[in-house]
């Protein structure tokens, strides 16, 4: 779907791209602080930082979602960007699991401002997905929302390829 | 040989350079002779004359023996003898970052005036471009830039705060018309005018919007504004980052198509008229299915064809104007602004140089988001500050929401004492209301006074959106504003002044905001003063509340909206609420 993910409505979850010190920032950052309030930020707090792949939960307080899961993901053409992604997707997954969440949103994992070409984001992120879905328990289904019909047709062609 | 000890970000820059090595770059990149026609061009070099770094000459060798290292047979076989010289280390980028972001706001006037065709700024974006892609970039230019890519807009303004602006500014044209006519329209299908802006007429500045929607409204145009889509600027364009350019672009081009629109007009915004009208298409690589003008052409045909009268004497001013770099340089647009500025005004007094040879606000380029840099900027601002006072005009008038902020800054910093407007307000001001609209009668209303009446309010920031901001509504509540741009300015007000309260900002470059608290808690004269933090970066919080001096009376994260201010503004100022509550 193209949409604003903070904004779309009964989802258990949403991810967001986070930094390594989980400082929430611009962007969907803006968003969570603005819409969710301080306590996202508090909470966070706690964690202090996180490597890459890792990902942490927090509620969502005053967003539509209940929960947000912060996914440390590859930026900026670091090494091994396409293995870190998926990974950082299947944890996301997991967490996803971990606090029983039936229905989550994904924005477009890692592209736009940390430079993960779209043509891999959809493949790398909708082929985790499509791997963990098959042994899930709770979780029933994953929402990508994208921004843009730019972003929208590279998910369709790939989400094309896969039924093919 | 020499790609093996560079770092992996090194590589990734020099590999992406060599993807972007056109012929108008290579052209570039080769034709320069050194001949310094550039330097007398460049106001960086014409405000620093002992500093040669500023030439434009030798900030493009910086990236030009990175070509010839890489790229050029000479530099390859012989670097020593052609100045070729690879980009290695991490910091070999930081260096370079502070180059190509630092030293220059692309403005392209030493482009014009190279006798050789050199176009230096198209050398520089691409750098910017390059370092972007590897996360390395001034934390503004981060910001701002993920605001775009994600939120939609680069000024994070988020869908419901922008549909609630353009809802009350309907509120107020229907109520000032008397008309349910008189709204402003929201995705309104096949309208001749699709309607964009830049959003710091959302954040800073709602009324270049009603200016704008009372220009349409009495020429009775069918237009719309549009509900995603709607941002024209495109910081794509300072960061040199293409991918960003083309998803800003086709954003705005897909919502005019969804719209069937059949025209899209772009408000006064210099770079977004360059990047929606003449660079988007390129970057998007589609062609644009539909007419692309600025605003400023739309008000002078609906003058020339009688949709609107205007009343010049109502602009009672005398005024100058300041071209935009992006609409006079790049996109040779100077005429038409002028010809609707002679319908508006009765006295419009050129500065010299102008049109393509005009001086740069000095807040392009992105410049006003980078605040590392602002010391260098004002000091190379002294150009247009000297510029701007030849003139002896009162009131400067751009055509560009960019340059408002670069000259308010000029103007502030060089206490120049003038104004900034831009046309739309000119034109909505000067427009006589036809007699068949009816205009609800002025009843006079007894003067009540304002809650932060009697008050002095010092507002310290080093971002001029928003102390701007800050100073307006604290102004509108009747408090006494005083403004301060850095730390060593914040406490000599405060000392002077002795303000009631103080808002601080606490990354500014200099003497920092926690500095600051801190010397004003540890001055006798000054200790009770009350302070409110204001800031974007919540993690500097715990420097505050650590130092071994009394907590300020109140904090606040940015962005900061209207209300929280007044709110904690009352609360500090122990006042109770207008309406009764605490």
């Amino acid at each position: 779907m193209v949409g604003f993910i903070t904004d779309i409505e009964n989802m258990d979850g949403i991810a967001y791209y986070a930094r390594p010190d989980l400082t929430l920032g611009a962007g969907f950052g803006t968003a969570i602080s603005t819409q969710g309030g301080p306590k996202v930020q508090e909470a966070l707090k706690k964690f202090g930082s996180a490597n890459v792949t890792d990902v942490v939960a927090t509620s969502g307080e005053n967003l539509k979602a209940r929960y947000i899961l912060h996914a440390v993901g590859p930026r900026f053409q670091e090494e091994d960007s396409e293995e870190k992604l998926r990974k950082t997707m299947l944890n996301a997954l997991r967490k996803a699991e971990e606090y029983k969440l039936r229905r989550i949103a994904f924005p477009a994992m890692g592209a736009g401002f940390y430079g993960i070409p779209l043509e891999v984001c959809a493949r790398v992120t909708m082929g985790a997905v499509r791997e963990f879905l098959e042994k899930a328990a709770e979780l029933e289904e994953v929402v990508f929302c994208l921004r843009d019909s730019r972003e929208l047709n590279v998910f369709q062609e790939h989400l094309q390829k896969m039924r093919g | 040989m020499a790609q093996n000890a560079r770092s992996r970000k090194a590589d990734k820059v020099v590999e992406r350079m060599g993807r972007k090595l056109t012929r108008q770059m290579v052209g570039s990149l080769v034709g320069c002779v050194h001949c310094g026609m550039c330097t007398d061009s460049c106001h960086y070099v014409l405000a620093n004359p002992d500093d040669p770094t500023y030439a434009p000459a030798h900030k493009a060798d910086q990236i030009r023996k990175i070509f010839k290292r890489n790229f050029d047979w000479t530099g390859r076989i012989f670097p020593w003898w052609v100045h070729a010289e690879d980009i290695r280390t991490d910091a070999d980028l930081e260096k370079l970052k502070d180059i190509v972001f630092g030293k220059c706001t692309n403005c392209r006037r030493c482009s014009l005036n190279c006798p050789m065709g050199v176009d230096f700024a198209t050398l520089n974006r691409m750098a910017r471009g390059a370092l972007v892609s590897v996360g390395i970039m001034p934390e503004g230019v981060a910001i701002v830039s993920k605001d775009q890519w994600e939120v939609g807009n680069q000024m994070g303004v988020l869908p419901q705060d922008y549909l609630e602006t353009l809802e009350w500014l309907s509120d107020e044209l229907e109520n000032e018309f008397k008309d349910p006519a008189a709204r402003i329209p929201i995705d309104k299908m096949d309208a001749e005018i699709v309607y964009a802006i830049n959003p710091r007429e959302v954040k800073y500045d709602p009324r270049t919007i009603s200016d704008a929607a009372r220009i349409f409204y009495i020429a009775g145009e069918n237009w719309t504004m549009p509900s995603e889509g709607w941002d024209m600027t495109n910081f794509g364009l300072f960061s040199g980052d293409d991918e960003l350019g083309a998803a800003v672009a086709q954003r705005v081009y897909d919502r005019v198509i969804k719209l069937r629109g059949k025209k899209l007009v772009l408000s006064e915004c210099g770079h977004g008229y360059r990047s929606t009208r003449c660079e988007g298409p390129n970057w998007s690589g589609k062609a644009v299915p539909f007419v692309i003008e600025s605003s400023v052409l739309t008000m002078l045909r609906y003058i020339k064809e009688g949709w609107i009268r205007v009343d010049k004497t109502k602009n009672k001013e005398v005024v100058t104007f300041h071209d935009s770099c992006n609409n006079a340089r790049s996109c040779g647009f100077y005429e038409e602004p002028r010809e609707l500025l002679n319908l508006l005004v009765p006295d419009f007094r050129e500065m010299y140089p102008n049109c393509a040879e005009n001086f740069c606000c000095t807040g392009g380029g992105g410049a006003m988001s980078m605040s590392e840099y602002t010391p260098q900027r004002l000091k190379s601002a002294k150009i247009k500050a000297d510029q701007l006072t030849a003139t002896e005009a009162k009131t400067v008038v751009t055509s560009c929401h960019n340059c408002v902020d670069g000259l308010s800054d000029v103007i502030r910093h060089y206490k120049l004492g003038m104004k900034v407007t831009q046309l739309v307000n000119l034109a909505a001001n000067a427009m006589m209301i036809p007699e068949k609209v009816v205009v609800p009668v002025e009843v006079p209303i007894p003067a009540v006074a304002l809650p932060l009446a009697g008050f002095k309010i010092l507002v310290v920031d080093d971002e001029p959106d928003i102390l701007t901001f800050l100073a307006a509504v604290l102004e509108d509540q009747g408090a006494t504003v005083i403004q301060a741009v850095d730390g060593e300015q914040a406490l000599a007000l405060t000392v002077r002044e002795k303000p009631d309260l103080v808002t601080l900002d606490l990354s500014m470059p200099g003497r920092n905001g926690g500095y600051v608290f801190e010397e004003i808690r540890n001055n006798p004269e000054i200790t009770s003063t009350r302070v409110c933090i204001i800031t974007g970066k919540p993690e500097l919080r715990r420097l505050i509340y650590e130092r071994p001096v009394a907590p300020p009376e109140g904090y606040l994260d940015k962005p900061v909206n209207e209300d929280t201010l007044l709110t904690s503004v009352r609360m500090i100022l122990e006042l109770k609420h207008p309406h009764g509550n605490a």
